[in-house]
């Protein structure tokens, strides 16, 4: 592993004092208030324990898909009210067996976003006792319509027929 | 348009066909609407009932409830899990009803025709008296539809809700195709396990 070194700021000393905790993680500064770490996924819980001394809020839990590689990359997004530094932990889980332990115990508001996490991408995250349905139709909920290997297009054509534009030429395609 | 219409308008006494214009009249005068915002539309709502696009001198009025309204406005794009409200609700509206869709997403999808998760062609689903165009429309437009649908319901061109009784059948299998059978029964069970 390449040892970048940290800047002498406030969010490099903010990295550097995490990194002396948790030497299982990289971490890195992007800009001015922004700073990034990667995770491996069997110590994110930990490291987020660690990380919610100095990040008060979880901001948000997006999820990306890298079909290529056949992973999900989870991206946990921090705020710190004291500090004024907006933190990414990210951590790449496998595609086809998709588990993370939950930190609804250390932010609460991880309920809503690991719910919409579990339904638009089928991410499990153990732990979490409201996983089922929330925004989805039914019929779309066991779909994960967000993957990348969702058909969009086919499943439109499926739900609202072959020609779903009401004109006389077709424009159902992404490419006219 | 008017005399096709005449048997199939039971209740209406045929004596009452003297009066007709003065029913056209006072309906068109006190259009009130259901407060239902789908979508981006719901913001546009408010500028309209407000001090300077005052649509309160037409006679209209935002009314929460669907029993009292006559109008119903489609602002923005319809999702399924909206539109069986939207279902409901236009069934629940008592008779001479009608609908204006409002911004291009019930007309064709708008920007979200290649979504799951929009309804494409509201006209399928419910029937569509006027429609307005733009994403979203301004005010003067909204104004233009209302004017439009006043000139309708005078002429008695905005036949939505007698389309909607007579071709009910066809209506109803387009709803279950899109929800499948008995989606008023198992969407108001489908919560209950998570109460």
């Amino acid at each position: 592993m390449e040892v970048q070194k940290l800047p002498d700021t406030k969010e490099g000393r903010l990295v550097a004092e995490l990194l002396e905790k948790a030497p299982y993680a990289e971490g890195s500064v992007r800009r001015e208030r922004r700073i990034e770490f990667r995770v491996p996924k069997d110590e994110v819980k930990n490291f987020l324990r660690l990380a919610s001394e100095k990040f008060e809020i979880l901001l948000q839990i997006t999820v990306v898909d890298w079909l290529k590689e056949g992973e999900f990359e989870v991206i946990y997004q921090l705020w710190s009210v004291s500090e004024n530094v907006h933190a990414m932990v990210r951590t790449r889980i496998p595609r086809d067996d998709p588990r993370l332990p939950t930190v609804m115990d250390i932010w609460p508001v991880a309920e809503t976003y690991e719910r919409e996490g579990h339904e638009f991408f089928g991410v499990i995250y153990e732990g979490n006792p409201r996983l089922g349905p929330f925004i989805l139709e039914p019929r779309e909920y066991e779909k994960h319509p967000l993957r990348k290997d969702f058909n969009m297009l086919g499943y439109v054509k499926m739900v609202y027929g072959e020609d779903f534009d009401r004109y006389d030429e077709s424009k159902t395609n992404y490419v006219i | 348009m008017g005399e096709r219409n005449d048997d199939f308008i039971t209740y209406e006494l045929q004596e009452f066909k003297l009066f007709e214009p003065l029913f056209r009249w006072a309906r068109k005068k006190s259009l009130w609407i259901v407060a239902f915002c789908t979508g981006c539309g719901g913001i546009e709502m408010p500028p309209l009932f407000t001090a300077r696009y005052d649509i309160e001198r037409f006679g209209m009025m935002p009314n929460p409830s669907p029993r009292m309204a006559d109008l119903f406005l489609i602002t923005g794009y319809v999702t399924p899990k909206t539109l069986k409200r939207i279902i409901i609700t236009y069934e629940m509206i008592p008779d001479p009803k009608y609908i204006i869709a409002h911004g291009s997403c019930p007309i064709n999808g708008g920007v979200y025709w290649d979504s799951y998760n929009v309804v494409k062609q509201l006209d399928k689903y419910i029937p569509i008296d006027v429609a307005i165009a733009g994403c979203m429309p301004r005010p003067e437009a909204v104004m233009d539809g209302i004017q439009e649908i006043m000139r309708k319901i005078e002429s008695g061109e905005a036949d939505g809700w007698k389309r909607y009784r007579e071709n009910y059948e066809w209506y109803r299998k387009n709803q279950d195709e899109l929800f499948g059978e008995g989606w008023r029964e198992r969407d108001a069970r489908r919560w209950l396990a998570w109460i």
